[in-house]
C-alpha cells in the first residue's frame, strides 16, 4: 500500500541538498553544476548552512537526507564532515543519509570519514563500465576506478551501496549492455538506478545532435528489468532495483508525494502544496545568504488537481498498488475498463496495480487516466 | 457616366502566364491604386491567393482611364481564378464582361486551360483580345506564339499586343485596345432595374455584400430593392455597370449567386437567366478534430459558401469521427483551399478524409441512387451496376513527354480519343474516369513531365464501371472514414499499397493493431503495428516533478492531434494515406 503523506504539524522528514561543484561537466548532464570553482566552496558551505538555519523551522525530524551534486564528493572530506555535523542533531533514528559519488573522487580517506560522519548509503555514479561509453558520455573514471571505488567504500563500512548506470548512449550496443549487466553483477550492489539516457537541452550531448535510438533504448531497458530480476533485484520503481529491504527512502518520499525540503543553488522544495525553486546562479546564492535574505526562488502554487495528477504520475513508477483512496480519483474512470482489458491495470478494491506491461507502458497508462492537458 | 463609355472586360490566363501582375499595372498606370499603396498582387486579397500566387476568387474593380481620344472611360476590371478547378468562376466572371484580354506567356505559348478559357468566352459571344506577355524574358518566342494565339480566335498575328506586365511596356496600348476593341454593355437604361449578382461575400459589420452586374436599369442609392423576399437600401450603380451592393442581409442563405437584384418600386417583368448551379465532383467528409466545434463549423460552412457558390455540404455522421460534414467541391485544389481557409479564417481544426467521386448506383431494386461517400454505397448483392463519372481530359505537352503522357492516361483507365498539334506540342485528349484524376493525377503527370504538361478537363457524363467497396479495419472494426470505392482490378493493390502506408503512419500504441484490406468481408490484405514495448520517463526526482508533469502536459496536446477511433488513435495523414497510393499500390 502507499504510504500515506506524514501530517503537516510534525514537520518536513526529507532533506535535500545540493552541491554543485563539478571537475567538469559531463556531456549529458544540464544540473545547475558549477566547474572547479574551488575559491567559493567554503563560502558556499556556508550559505547551505544559512540557509538551513532559516528553513530549519520546517523541519521535523528527519527521516532522510540526500546530498546530491553536481558532484558532492568533490567539497572533500573536511566540509562533507562539517555539513553531516551540522544535520546529525536534527536527524531521527535510524534515518538514511545518502551521498552522491564519482568514482574518481573515491579514495580510503574519503570513504571513511563519510562513514563517520554517518553516512549510510553512496550512490555511485558509474554510468557504464565500457571505454567507449564512458567517453560518449565524457565521464573521467575508467572502468578499473569505478570497480575501485565500490571496493573502497565497502571496505570503509558503507552500509547501502547503490550504481548509478545509463543506457541508450550512442554507439551503444546489445553486447554492451551485457557487459554493463555482468559488472553490476560483480560488484553485486544494493541498489541499482538504470536510467534510459536523456539528451537534455542545454547539455553538451545535446550541442553535438545526439539521439537515443528508440529500438535501442527499448531492447535495453526490457533486458535490464528481466536481467536485474534474474539477479534477485525487486524492480520497485520503473529505473530502480533494490535488494530486500533496500530501496532509497528518499526517493520513495519524492514517489509518495511527500514534502520535501531542498537546500542549496537551483534546489527544489515542496512544502504545503507550494512548490519553490532556488534560482540557478552560486554567486547569487552565496551573496544574498552572506547578507541574510533568502536566496532568490521561483514559486508554483500546486493545484488541488494538480496534485493529484502528481500523485499518479509518482505512485504508479512504484510496484506497489495505487490507494485509490489517497492519490484520488482518475480523471478517466472509464478508461479503467478499457486498460484493465488490455492488461495493463487491475482494479481492486479501492486501488489500482499496474500489470508488468501496465508498468513498461505506464506513461501511456498515466496519460490514459488522468487529464495532463492544461 | 454615359454607357457608351463603359467597358467591362476580364483576364483569361493560365496560372502564372502574369494575369495578377497585368491586372497590378493597369490599376497602377490608371490611378486607381497609389504609389504608396502598391503591392504586388492587389486583387489577390485574400491571404491564401498571396502565399501561393494563385487567383482563388473573382474580384471586381472599376477605374477611370482618359483614352488617347480625349475621352474618359470607366474600365471594370473583373478579375478571374486560372486554375481548372474554377473554370465555373471563370464562366461566371464571363457572363459579366463583354471583352477578355487573353493573356499568354511568351516564353511558354497556349496551356490548356488557354485554350478552354478562351473556347468559353468565345461561346459567351465576348470580343477577345489577344496580349503576348513577357516579351522581355530572353526565351520569349513573340512571332510563334502570336501565329498560334490569332489562330486560336480567328484574328490576325498583327492583332496580338505584345507587352511586359513586369516592366510596363505596351500596357497603356492594351488599355487602347480595350476601348476601341471592345464594345460598350447593350441594356436598357431606362427599363426597370435587373442586376446579376455573379459573386457575394459575408462582411461581419456590413452583412451580406453582392457583386452585381446591371444589366438593365440602375441602382439608386436608398431604393428599395427587391429580391426574394428581402428589401434594402444600396448604394448607385447603372446600367452596363458592375460593383458591389451591401445588401444588409443578415443570413447568408437569403442570397444565391445567380438571383436578379430588381427595385422594389418599379420590378422588372423577368428575372435574368442565372447560372447553372456549379457541380461539385469531388467529395470529402470534414470532421471537426474537437466535437465541441461541429456548431461552429456549420457556422463557418454556411458563411464560406456564401463566398463560394459551389462548396455544397450536409450533415454526415461517421461511426469513427463522430458528427461532421459531407462537402462538395469542384476539385482537389478547391477542396484544399476551403478546408485551409476554414482552418484560418474561422479558427477550426479539421480532419478531412479521402476524397472521392459522385457515383450513381442502379439497385436491383430498380431504385437509382446517388452515392457521395463509400459508405453509402448500397451492399454488393443490392448493386445491380455502377455508373462513375467521366471527364475528357486534354493534356498540352512537349513532343518529348508524349509517351509519358500517354503511359499515365493508360494507368488511369484513359481511353484515347486524338492526339493533334498545337504549335510545337500535342495536344493529347483522354477520356478518363474523374476519380482517377482525384487520386494524384495532377501531381504525377507534373512530375513524370518535369512540369511540362498542362490539364484541363471537362465532364463529359458517366460510364458504368466494376467498382468495389473497399473496406479498412483496424483492430478488428471497419472504419467508415477509411473506406474507398476502387476498380475492381486495382482493388488488391491498392488494398495492399494503403495498410502498408498506414502501417507507416500509424504510431505503436499500448496494444497490437492489426490493419486490414477487404472486399465485402473477405480480407484481402494485411499488415500490424506493433504494440509498444516501452513507454516510461527515464527518471523522475523531486528537482524535476513539475517538468514531468509539464512534459506529459505536452504530450497530451500532440495527442490531440489525433483521432481516437475505437480503441486505436489515429493521426489525421492516415485519413488521406490513401491519395497517395496508386492503382498499382505504389507511391
Amino acid at each position: 500500500m502507499t504510504p500515506a503523506a506524514p501530517p503537516p504539524a510534525g514537520g518536513v522528514r526529507h532533506l535535500y541538498l545540493h552541491l554543485p561543484f563539478c571537475a567538469a561537466r559531463c556531456g549529458y548532464c544540464a544540473f545547475v553544476v558549477e566547474v572547479g570553482r574551488e575559491e567559493v566552496r567554503d563560502a558556499y558551505l556556508d550559505a547551505l548552512l544559512a540557509e538551513l538555519a532559516q528553513e530549519g523551522g520546517r523541519l521535523g525530524p528527519l527521516e532522510t537526507v540526500y546530498l546530491g551534486g553536481g558532484t558532492p564528493t568533490l567539497m572533500g572530506a573536511g566540509r562533507l564532515t562539517r555539513l553531516l555535523e551540522a544535520l546529525a542533531p536534527r536527524l531521527a533514528g535510524g534515518a538514511e543519509v545518502t551521498v552522491e559519488a564519482n568514482p574518481e573522487t573515491v579514495d580510503r580517506t574519503l570513504a571513511r570519514a563519510l562513514v563517520a560522519a554517518g553516512v549510510t548509503r553512496v550512490s555511485l555514479g558509474a554510468q557504464s563500465f565500457q571505454p567507449h561509453l564512458l567517453a560518449a558520455l565524457d565521464r573521467r573514471a575508467t572502468p578499473a576506478r569505478v570497480r575501485a571505488a565500490a571496493g573502497l567504500l565497502r571496505e570503509a563500512g558503507v552500509g547501502r551501496l547503490s550504481l548509478d548506470l545509463i543506457q541508450a548512449v550512442p554507439g551503444q550496443t546489445m553486447a554492451d549492455l551485457e557487459r554493463d549487466i555482468a559488472e553490476v553483477g560483480a560488484i553485486g550492489p544494493d541498489h541499482v538506478s538504470w536510467y534510459e539516457l536523456e539528451v537534455k537541452p542545454g547539455s553538451a550531448l545535446a550541442a553535438r545532435g545526439a539521439v537515443v535510438d528508440p529500438d535501442l533504448a527499448e531492447d535495453a531497458y526490457l533486458r535490464v528489468v528481466d536481467a536485474l530480476e534474474d539477479m534477485g533485484y525487486r524492480w520497485y520503481e520503473l529505473a530502480n532495483f533494490a535488494r530486500d529491504g533496500a530501496r532509497c527512502r528518499h526517493s520513495l518520499a519524492y514517489w509518495t508525494a511527500r514534502d520535501y525540503l531542498g537546500l542549496g543553488v537551483g534546489a527544489v522544495s515542496t512544502v504545503a502544496g507550494t512548490r519553490w525553486r532556488n534560482a540557478p546562479g552560486v554567486d547569487r546564492y552565496v551573496a544574498a545568504l552572506a547578507a541574510g535574505r533568502r536566496p532568490p526562488r521561483t514559486r508554483e502554487p500546486l493545484a488541488p488537481a494538480t496534485r493529484r495528477r502528481e500523485r499518479w504520475m509518482l505512485a504508479t513508477r512504484l510496484d506497489e498498488p495505487l490507494d485509490l483512496g489517497w492519490a484520488g480519483p482518475p480523471d478517466h474512470p472509464e478508461a479503467v475498463p478499457r486498460l484493465a482489458g488490455l492488461g495493463l491495470v487491475e482494479a481492486g478494491a479501492g486501488t489500482l496495480t499496474l500489470t508488468r506491461r501496465g508498468r513498461l507502458l505506464q506513461n501511456a497508462v498515466v496519460q490514459e487516466l488522468m487529464d495532463f492537458s492544461t | 457616366m454615359d454607357q457608351g463609355n463603359i467597358r467591362n472586360f476580364c483576364i483569361i490566363a493560365h496560372i502564372d502566364h502574369g494575369k495578377s501582375t497585368l491586372a497590378d499595372r493597369i490599376l497602377q498606370i490608371t490611378g486607381a491604386v497609389s504609389e504608396r499603396d502598391m503591392r504586388d498582387q492587389v486583387l489577390d486579397t485574400m491571404e491564401l491567393e498571396r502565399e501561393r500566387g494563385i487567383t482563388i476568387k473573382a474580384q471586381a474593380v472599376r477605374v477611370s482611364y482618359r483614352a488617347a481620344d480625349g475621352q474618359t472611360y470607366q474600365l471594370n476590371l473583373i478579375d478571374t481564378p486560372g486554375h481548372v478547378d474554377f473554370s465555373y468562376e471563370v464562366s461566371r466572371s464571363l457572363a459579366a464582361c463583354e471583352g477578355a484580354l487573353l493573356v499568354v506567356d511568351a516564353s511558354q505559348g497556349i496551356e490548356a486551360q488557354t485554350l478552354a478559357n478562351a473556347y468559353l468566352a468565345i461561346e459567351g459571344d465576348l470580343e477577345l483580345v489577344p496580349v503576348l506577355n513577357k516579351i522581355d524574358l530572353p526565351a520569349a518566342d513573340p512571332e510563334t506564339h502570336a501565329r498560334a494565339l490569332a489562330d486560336l480566335i480567328g484574328d490576325t498575328p498583327d492583332h496580338v499586343l505584345r507587352i511586359s506586365a513586369k516592366t510596363g511596356a505596351g500596357v497603356r496600348e492594351v488599355l487602347e485596345a480595350i476601348v476601341q476593341r471592345m464594345p460598350p454593355p447593350a441594356g436598357d437604361p431606362a427599363a426597370p432595374a435587373r442586376a446579376l449578382v455573379f459573386d457575394s461575400f459575408y462582411d461581419q459589420y456590413r452583412g451580406v455584400v453582392a457583386f452585381v452586374r446591371v444589366i438593365d436599369g440602375a441602382l439608386e442609392a436608398g431604393t428599395r430593392l427587391r429580391m426574394t423576399p428581402a428589401q434594402t437600401p444600396t448604394g448607385r450603380l447603372t446600367a452596363g455597370e458592375s460593383g458591389y451592393v451591401v445588401t444588409g442581409l443578415k443570413r447568408v442563405g437569403d442570397l444565391r449567386v445567380g438571383d436578379t437584384l430588381t427595385g422594389a418600386q418599379r420590378p422588372a417583368p423577368s428575372p435574368l437567366p442565372g447560372y447553372r448551379e456549379a457541380k461539385p465532383m469531388v467529395f470529402c467528409g470534414l470532421f471537426p478534430m474537437d466535437s465541441d466545434d461541429y456548431p461552429d463549423l456549420r457556422d463557418a460552412l454556411e458563411k464560406l459558401s456564401l463566398n463560394d457558390a459551389s462548396l455544397m455540404w450536409e450533415p454526415e455522421t461517421s461511426q469513427a469521427l463522430g458528427f461532421g460534414f459531407r462537402c462538395g467541391f469542384l476539385g482537389l485544389l478547391h477542396m484544399d483551399i476551403v478546408r485551409e481557409r476554414l482552418e484560418r479564417e474561422y479558427d477550426l481544426e479539421l480532419l478531412a478524409t479521402t476524397p472521392n467521386v459522385a457515383y450513381r448506383v442502379f439497385t436491383t431494386a430498380e431504385e437509382e441512387i446517388e452515392v457521395h461517400s463509400p459508405v453509402d454505397l448500397p451492399a454488393p448483392q443490392r448493386i445491380e451496376r455502377i455508373e462513375e463519372p467521366y471527364v475528357r481530359c486534354t493534356v498540352l505537352v512537349p513532343q518529348e513527354h508524349v509517351g509519358a503522357v500517354m503511359g499515365l492516361c493508360q494507368e488511369r483507365r484513359g481511353v484515347f480519343v486524338t492526339m493533334t498539334p498545337i504549335e510545337q506540342r500535342q495536344q493529347i485528349v483522354y477520356d478518363m474516369p474523374l476519380a482517377e484524376i482525384v487520386m494524384d493525377f495532377y501531381d504525377q503527370l507534373k512530375s513524370r513531365t518535369r512540369g511540362y504538361a498542362s490539364l484541363d478537363y471537362e465532364p463529359i457524363g458517366e460510364r458504368e464501371s466494376p467498382l468495389v467497396k473497399l473496406d479498412i479495419l483496424l483492430a478488428g472494426d471497419p472504419v467508415d472514414a477509411l473506406s474507398m470505392i476502387v476498380h475492381r482490378d486495382s482493388a488488391y493493390a491498392r488494398g495492399k499499397g494503403l495498410v502498408e502506408r498506414l502501417r507507416e503512419t500509424i504510431p505503436r500504441q499500448m496494444f497490437e493493431v492489426p490493419i486490414q484490406a477487404a472486399i465485402g468481408g473477405k480480407v484481402i490484405a494485411r499488415e500490424t503495428v506493433k504494440a509498444r514495448r516501452k513507454d516510461v520517463l527515464a527518471k523522475c526526482y523531486g528537482g524535476d516533478i513539475s517538468r514531468k508533469r509539464k512534459l506529459l502536459e505536452r504530450q497530451k496536446e500532440g495527442k490531440k492531434r489525433m483521432k481516437q477511433v475505437g480503441n486505436v488513435e489515429v493521426p489525421q495523414e492516415a485519413f488521406l494515406a490513401v491519395l497517395q497510393i496508386d492503382s498499382s499500390g505504389k507511391r
